[in-house]
């Protein structure tokens, strides 16, 4: 059999043109075809189509592998199934109304969202915020970072094998989704933040829960560690499976934890500070081997690392307002718009207009969410609506590694590689 | 942490480095490992249940729970002046409203009819932000079930609860949401005499609304002792 025409053997049923397209790139994206040898049959050519529908692609994501024997020769990535025009929505809405999309952006760090677009408007409309609000907004960033590390760490061990795993993972997560529930009002979808500060103040019974969420994690974390890091199922798994080299990364345009563990130890965190993360310290984790493992350590680190954060957060909260003071920037408080005009004025001003950026300016801000530099880039014409609202999304740059990663591995491993990406399919297609 | 990105770096927290990627003979033949994973699973078959027999047992939210958007019933009479803010803020655009006068009514306005698409709804909150009345507010129902789209759209019979029932909500937004922030001055409740919020309110005046509006009449009309000039 010869795999020169893929397609005259494959005879799409739906879509044509686009499966068409996506066979012919497969055949375009390497010059050559090797022959195959029909006498060993381990040795047989297949295409196999992995995705949309398939629980090992964390959502949507469609691969198509051209195999030889048990190794994958090509991949091809086709993104584009959760697409729901996010952006071209946030052109017909105001920044506000706008936000609660943001969760569901990246729908396993809420919260990560809502503080990119919210820090994103108050630089291109010059928004002071309070300091109490920076520092709930670290706390709900960090918090939602452990959250989503350990979706992926419970789903990466269960790529590898281990089911119970990922219930233990999902108890934590549990707890996490507590204390965003009464931390902002929501376990999932959190829309917290607000342009110019946070929607309200943490309550006495989420500060508890943070606290002895702070105290406990870490042993549980310990526990992890002492399940996995020496198991050598979970370590030939994943050990030199999927590397990617520090160039390579760079090249791509990797981020967050894919880039560190290669070596880059690129952190937004660090390099262009935003909220009050000067004022912490934190290590950046980074490994220089770039495969499974190495990831794997960094975002278990990184967890730690959130852990010091929070409790240096929780340390220096300031007392003070949680919103700015500017009824031209942010809502007025409530006893104002029950009780004064102006209160009531800037209320329905607030709704609808919204906050105006001046016309013609253009800002671009990015915060490093749980996979990697999140960043929203506006474009404004002076009214309350983005003329133009572009979103850097961590896993659409994440998933562009997978083509070159993927190359040359065992079909088995795909699973496991993807886990180790860890994208979100409702960000990379928006 | 290194202060330029010019080349490859370790950062590693892991004391143990070295070792990070050496099994030991012991760990190679798997078997004590596998070993230490059953005793991490036998403990946890002992640890506390986390979770909840779910139709059975209920969960209580906490107050700050937003759950289906509720519109609050005063002296038997929704708060609602039907100023379409909420509808305005909606970002899936689930409410619609009619505004209707009644010249009777102290509070004039109200909604002809009041509707929430339920399944539009995405619990973000924003439309008792915005209320200037607090008027819709967050309740704590979280089961919503309907048998068909029609039933989805709740109009004012099903969305009204009286104020009684939404106390622990309401007091959370007393604390939480409603406090002025930066600069303070003293509140005069009776500034808004037009809103319904506060009509059962013990005012220090002891007058009931319809008795204050009628005593500013009067005032108004007396005539000043001196031009103020």
């Amino acid at each position: 059999m010869k795999l020169k025409d893929i397609q005259s053997k494959a005879h799409p049923t739906f879509f044509k043109e686009h499966q068409k397209k996506l066979y012919q790139s497969l055949e375009d994206k390497h010059t050559t075809i090797e022959q195959v040898d029909v006498d060993d049959p381990l040795n047989t050519g297949m295409i196999l189509n992995m995705g949309p529908q398939h629980p090992a692609t964390h959502g949507v994501l469609r691969l198509m592998l051209e195999l030889r024997g048990e190794s994958i020769v090509k991949t091809k990535l086709d993104i584009g199934y959760l697409h729901r025009g996010v952006e071209k929505i946030a052109e017909n809405k105001t920044y506000q109304e706008f936000m609660p999309y943001t969760d569901r952006m990246d729908y396993l760090s809420p919260y990560s969202n809502n503080v990119a677009l919210c820090t994103a408007v108050e630089k291109i409309a010059d928004v002071e915020v309070p300091e109490r609000a920076h520092y709930i907004r670290m706390i709900g960033s960090e918090l939602a970072r452990i959250s989503s590390h350990l979706l992926w760490l419970g789903t990466l061990v269960m790529d590898a094998g281990a089911v119970s795993f990922f219930i233990w993972t999902f108890r934590e997560r549990e707890k996490i989704y507590d204390i965003m529930d009464n931390l902002t009002g929501h376990r999932f979808t959190v829309s917290h933040a607000r342009i110019g500060g946070v929607a309200n103040d943490i309550t006495p019974e989420a500060m508890g829960l943070i606290k002895e969420f702070i105290e406990t994690f870490p042993q549980e974390l310990k526990d992890y560690h002492k399940l996995l890091d020496r198991n050598r199922i979970f370590y030939d798994r994943n050990e030199n499976v999927g590397v990617l080299t520090t160039e390579d990364a760079l090249d791509i345009g990797a981020t967050g934890p894919v880039l560190r563990a290669s070596g880059y130890a690129f952190d937004i965190r660090k390099f262009t500070p935003y909220a009050r993360y000067t004022e912490v310290e934190f290590e950046v984790p980074t490994r220089l081997e770039g495969d499974n493992l190495a990831r794997y350590y960094v975002r278990m680190e990184e967890m730690h690392e959130s852990i010091r954060i929070i409790r240096q957060c929780l340390d220096k909260l300031p007392g003070g307002p949680v919103r700015t003071d500017n009824a031209k920037q942010a809502y007025p408080s409530k006893d104002e718009v029950y009780y004064s005009m102006e209160g009531m004025i800037h209320d329905f001003m607030m709704t609808d207009t919204g906050i105006c950026p001046p016309e013609g300016a253009e800002a671009y801000h990015a915060v490093e969410a749980p996979k990697g530099e999140l960043g929203y880039f506006i474009q404004s014409d002076g009214t309350g609506h983005p003329w133009r609202l572009k979103i850097n999304a961590p896993s659409f740059a994440n998933l562009q590694v997978l083509e070159n990663i993927l190359d040359g591995e065992m079909i088995a491993d795909t699973v496991v590689i993807i886990g180790g990406v860890d994208p979100v399919m409702g960000e990379a297609d928006k | 942490m290194q202060d330029n990105l010019e080349k490859p770096v370790l950062n590693t927290l892991n004391k143990e480095y070295s070792r990070e990627r050496k099994l030991s003979f012991l760990e190679r033949i798997y078997l004590p490992e596998v070993f230490k994973a059953l005793w991490y699973t036998l403990k946890q078959m002992f640890s506390p249940k986390f979770t909840m027999n779910y139709p059975e047992e209920k969960w209580d939210p906490p107050s700050i729970f937003r759950g289906r958007p509720v519109l609050v019933e005063d002296n038997g009479q929704e708060r609602c002046v039907a100023c379409g803010l909420c509808a305005r803020a909606c970002p899936p655009l689930a409410i619609s409203m009619q505004a209707n006068e009644d010249s009777d009514d102290p509070k004039e306005r109200y909604p002809d009819f009041f509707e929430i698409n339920m399944l539009r709804c995405i619990y973000c909150g924003f439309c008792e932000e915005v209320c200037p009345e607090e008027a819709i507010v967050m309740s704590k129902d979280y089961d919503i079930v309907f048998e068909s789209r029609e039933q989805a759209i709740y109009d004012k019979e099903r969305l009204l609860v009286p104020k009684e029932d939404l106390e622990e909500r309401l007091e959370y937004l007393r604390n939480y949401r409603n406090n002025q922030f930066g600069q303070f001055w003293d509140f005069q409740e009776e500034n808004n005499i037009h809103s319904v919020r506060d009509r059962d309110q013990n005012w220090e005046s002891g007058l009931s609304l319809v008795d204050i509006l009628e005593q500013q009449k009067k005032i108004d009309e007396t005539k000043a002792s001196s031009t103020w000039s």
